[in-house]
């Protein structure tokens, strides 16, 4: 008899946070809004029934202060997973994030390790405007000494959480609010998932193959990911067979899967709802022709935010952001055919 | 046959008459058990759970972003 049990992302965050707490006694949440509220974006729903108010605090609204914390609980010995409500929010608080949890372990010769999730919201698409809809994948990912992964569906999600649990290293959780199946904000079906009720990990740094072709390499993460399966399927219609790759984690970055598909292709678009200048798109597109310039038939394409503060009028906002006619057109592009 | 059925007190419908659902946590045809969350329900942004009635093979007759009063039935097990 099946059992098709299928959870969203936010489900799927909770279960691997609850299976990993009950494991190990090390493990506690702390954020703002992370009790009571289960979490604005319900990546905590239902932890402080079960686990009691010492291991699921709500903090202050002083990012400083709780991540800060968070750093010194971790090198104390504890396995803090702490939420930054918004990625957005990161300003006052990265003296924390990237001088202390990103280099502690450095700094200590070793002695020291950081074993902290720090998990954030990221992403537009809901008219939230230019400090609440950011994705800032490259800020995170730029600076050594810190994992960085972000999940499109629900069953990545539940095993990169286990993951970043289980790791001894600071790693960034970033999870895209459009796809944590909230009953308020549209989300693509794709994204709720069948997940295993076991534990289970995913490790860091392999992408995933989620639909394979043989004329144009798309290689996408998180929400975009969704954005390149649509474009795949209408690029079909046309007689195009597009390959799309899910990298899942920005550090480690999987360039041996990129490589792998861009040599059968040779064709590539990377999109990333991230902004466009400096960003994942140039580090992919980098990957590939620092290996070999001669991989590519045609000048790669980038799709990704531009750069300007995300507007909030829907109009502005829609027509910024990156969707799935907007990377078919790339796609085109890199076939020497203009966008239909 | 038990009928999944939206409770009548679950908010107050003199206030707010309808809500949607938000997701089905089962694929149609899923063998689930009595008192899985089978479905949420939203209303005014708030999200509330619905939980299986009986243990059996699922059929979803509301499918998710349906429009639901409290009261109706969204779905229904049959108990094998």
């Amino acid at each position: 008899m099946p059992n098709n049990r299928v959870l969203t992302g936010s489900r799927a965050m909770v279960e691997a946070i609850a299976q990993e707490m009950r494991a190990d006694p090390k493990v506690f949440v702390m954020g703002e809004d992370v009790g009571p509220y289960g979490g604005i974006f319900s990546s905590t729903t239902g932890l402080l029934d079960e686990f009691g108010e010492e291991r699921v605090r709500d903090t202050p609204i002083s990012e400083t202060a709780f991540i800060g914390a968070g750093v010194g609980a971790a090198m104390a010995g504890m396995r803090p997973i702490v939420e930054l409500m918004f990625v957005d929010f990161f300003g006052v608080c990265m003296d924390a994030i990237y001088n202390l949890a990103a280099k502690n372990t450095y700094f200590s010769g070793g002695n020291c390790k950081v074993p902290m999730v720090l998990m954030t919201a990221t992403g537009g698409g809901y008219n939230d405007a230019g400090q609440h809809s950011q994705t800032l994948h490259a800020t995170f990912a730029h600076l050594p000494g810190m994992k960085v992964v972000a999940p499109s569906n629900a069953y990545d999600a539940k095993g990169l959480m286990t993951s970043a649990i289980r790791d001894d290293s600071p790693v960034l959780y970033m999870f895209h609010k459009g796809l944590q199946g909230l009953a308020w904000m549209a989300a693509p079906e794709e994204a709720s998932t069948e997940v295993p009720e076991d534990a289970y990990s995913i490790p860091f740094g392999e992408a995933k193959v989620v639909r394979e072709g043989r004329d144009v390499t798309i290689v996408a993460i998180s929400m975009t990911v969704h954005h390149a399966r649509a474009a795949a399927e209408a690029l079909a219609a046309e007689g195009v067979d597009a390959e799309v790759i899910d990298l899942r984690s920005l550090v480690p970055l999987d360039r041996e899967a990129v490589l792998k598909s861009v040599r059968k292709t040779g064709r590539l678009v990377v999109a990333d709802e991230d902004y466009r200048n400096f960003g994942l798109t140039a580090e992919v597109i980098a990957s590939v022709v620092e290996t070999d310039p001669g991989l590519l038939r045609s000048p790669p394409r980038r799709v990704a935010f531009p750069d300007i503060p995300i507007p909030y009028s829907r109009p502005m906002e829609q027509f910024a952001l990156p969707d799935a006619d907007k990377i078919r057109a790339a796609v085109q592009q890199t076939l020497g055919k203009a966008a239909a | 046959m038990a009928d999944i059925r939206v409770p009548n007190d679950l908010w107050n419908a003199d206030e707010t008459p309808e809500g949607v659902v938000a997701n089905w946590l089962y694929r149609d045809g899923s063998e689930v058990g009595a008192g899985d969350t089978v479905a949420e329900i939203m209303v005014e942004k708030a999200t509330m759970e619905i939980a299986a009635p009986a243990a059996g093979r699922l059929t979803i007759t509301v499918p998710k972003d349906g429009v639901v009063r409290p009261g109706t039935v969204i779905g229904r097990i049959d108990e094998s």
